[in-house]
């Protein structure tokens, strides 16, 4: 079976943040693989080891991108692309699904397989609009995934319950972290990331117009959430307490 | 003149009350701009629906109804939101997010051209197509962030707007829909429901959310009465769906579900951030947590420290007592 996952880098979210005249401050080294990403590509591992076949990572980002990509080949990965992305640029979810989608129109693969969300913007879209483009069967936010005959059964996390989904290859899905653990590499693992293939393309050789590209969702600033104060802590005779934070709730929050 | 479009949704045979929030909201900014409000219903039974959404204000409702909408699946619904997206053309087409929700709609910006903004706890319309707010960073922080189209979607979190009845009586407009087995692509397999009765975490009034601090059925069965006794849903942490002690419905946070209750109780949860990003935004939390540092302490309004089958067993017998 051939899987290719699609992986992206993301700020780390337990970096400090400070926000300055709207702009977000953050830590630039404190880039990590999202951990969406991290679970598709271990579950692509998981497949791979049962059925045989083959586990290649796409990543669309700047050339610092690499560290995430040799993270993925240290899982356990085969290879990589790694499309390189200016990083002046602002893309959001639409820009990088086109160029997904552009990248691979003229593969051949049985599963594309993505992280259910960024967990910087916590978007959510990319799958989706990656299978719409490609015109692929697809589920997100799978919690399970098992390789049948010719498809693809998905448990899918949904609204009130999972649902078992059977998709034909070629077929698109979208990775919860709710899958698996997903392995930590180890030194063997690490070692021989580094002899493996990352081919590296620019964007502008899947022939997309720039134009189609430019992000219609824009990020005009950034502003502190309106800050909890943190209450009262009680401390004491656990029966004491109990009794006065009860009635406290009562009287004083009005939320009994 | 333009339109707003909103979804309604319908789940286990209810419709859901955020997407009821959301068209309070499309109604209020839509007269506020002179736009006129619509309302798209999607479900097996859709025309059942109707009257419950007729106070909200909405001119027209199209209603979609088909055999295949009986369980959710992403290619007939997409179909449907597609048909009438075209059809009426909107400025917005809004939705509560929820999982369906967040299961097409990227692929309906995508198939329809739209500009899209998902996940926001805010928006309004600007000149350009929509301004929103939406929590980033696992909702540390809030961005302010333009949708620029003349076509935007834009799904809600639940509890960011009050319901609003503004009486209308809408037109309704029945949509012809087919769809042959071929199209549809994938399977429904089999649907593995959590318990039927359980409260819908979105809406409940009233939160008990258990972490790993409950340790065995004692621990679940003191959950559960306090539950029972506030009328509560009972949410979990991941470590504790993960470890399959609570259904994976009930996950809160990050990866889990977002929810906006009156009242929040922690039970043995340390308050990492991707679990606080799901329940920041309950109007009164309380955590009991035996270690005085858990973060979890910082965004409660009320915190006990203390071992939770200690503290449980009083807490309880008090509230039972207030409640009577
Ligand atoms: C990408 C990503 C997404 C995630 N999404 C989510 C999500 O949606 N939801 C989520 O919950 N987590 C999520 N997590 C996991 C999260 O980081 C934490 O691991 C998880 O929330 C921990 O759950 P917990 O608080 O129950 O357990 P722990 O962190 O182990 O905390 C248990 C707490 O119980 C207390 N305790 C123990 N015994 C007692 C007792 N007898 N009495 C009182 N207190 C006691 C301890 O002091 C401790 O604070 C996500 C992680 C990642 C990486
Ligand atoms: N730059 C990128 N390179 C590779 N994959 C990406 C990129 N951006 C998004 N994705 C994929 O899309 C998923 C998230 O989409 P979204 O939440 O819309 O940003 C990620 O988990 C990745 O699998």
């Amino acid at each position: 079976m051939k899987f290719y996952v699609c992986i992206k880098m993301v700020p780390d979210v337990y970096a400090p943040i400070q926000i300055k005249e709207g702009e977000l401050i953050m830590d630039g080294d404190r880039m990590v693989l999202n951990a969406y990403d991290a679970s598709a590509v271990e579950e692509a591992l998981v497949v791979k080891e049962k059925h045989g076949g083959e586990v290649e990572v796409v990543c669309i980002g700047p050339a610092k991108a690499s560290e995430t990509i040799r993270k993925a080949l240290a899982m356990g990965a085969d290879k990589a692309t790694h499309i390189l992305a200016d990083s002046e640029k602002e893309y959001d979810s639409a820009s990088y699904s086109k160029v997904l989608a552009a990248f691979f129109s003229d593969k051949e693969y049985d599963v594309l397989s993505l992280g259910k969300q960024s967990q910087d913007t916590d978007s959510g879209l990319t799958g989706s609009m990656v299978a719409e483009r490609l015109g692929l069967p697809y589920a997100t936010n799978a919690v399970g995934l098992e390789a049948g005959n010719g498809s693809l059964i998905v448990k899918r996390q949904g609204d009130t319950g999972q649902e078992m989904i059977e998709l034909p290859f070629p077929c698109a899905v979208t990775c919860s972290n709710d899958m698996n653990d997903p392995r930590i590499p180890n030194l063997k693992g690490i070692m021989a990331s580094k002899r493996k293939p990352i081919d590296q393309i620019d964007i502008s050789s899947l022939g997309i117009n720039e134009a189609e590209l430019v992000a219609k969702t824009t990020v005009i600033g950034y502003e502190e959430k309106p800050a909890r104060q943190a209450g009262k802590k009680y401390e004491g005779e656990p029966e004491e307490v109990a009794r006065e934070v009860a009635q406290l709730l009562d009287t004083e929050a009005n939320a009994l | 003149m333009s339109t707003i479009l909103t979804y309604i949704a319908i789940t286990d045979g209810k419709i859901k009350r955020s997407s009821l929030e959301v068209l309070s909201h499309c109604k209020k900014i839509g007269d506020a701009a002179g736009h006129t409000v619509e309302a798209v219903l999607i479900d097996a039974n859709a025309s059942s629906f109707v009257e419950g959404i007729q106070k909200y204000g909405a001119s027209k409702i199209h209603v979609v109804e088909d055999p295949v909408f009986t369980n959710h699946m992403n290619t007939p619904l997409l179909k449907a939101l597609a048909k009438v997206m075209e059809k009426v053309n909107p400025a917005v087409f809004a939705f509560a997010s929820t999982e369906s929700t967040k299961d097409i709609l990227g692929a309906l910006a995508a198939n329809q051209d739209a500009a899209v903004i998902a996940d926001v706890s805010s928006f309004e319309l600007s000149p350009n197509g929509v301004k929103a707010k939406r929590p980033v960073m696992a909702a540390k922080i809030m961005a302010n962030a333009e949708a620029i189209s003349d076509r935007v979607i834009v799904s809600v979190r639940s509890g960011s707007y009050d319901l609003n009845e503004s009486p209308a009586s809408a037109e309704v407009i029945s949509v012809d829909f087919s769809m042959d087995e071929n199209e549809v692509k994938a399977t429904l397999k089999e649907i593995i429901s959590a318990t039927g009765d359980t409260v819908d975490l979105n809406e409940a009034e009233a939160i008990v959310a258990a972490g790993r601090g409950i340790k065995d059925d004692e621990g679940k069965a003191l959950v559960a009465e306090l539950a029972s006794i506030l009328n509560a849903g009972i949410g979990a942490s991941r470590a504790l769906t993960e470890s399959g002690v609570y259904d994976p419905s009930l996950q809160i946070g990050q990866t889990g579900k977002v929810v906006s209750p009156q009242l929040y109780i922690a039970v043995g949860i340390s308050g990492a951030i991707q679990h606080v990003a799901g329940m920041t935004n309950s109007k009164v939390i309380v955590a009991i947590n035996k270690d005085p540092d858990a973060p979890i302490f910082e965004v409660a309004d009320y915190g006990i420290v203390g071992d939770l089958y200690k503290i449980l067993p009083p807490f309880i017998e008090e509230i039972k007592k207030i409640k009577s």
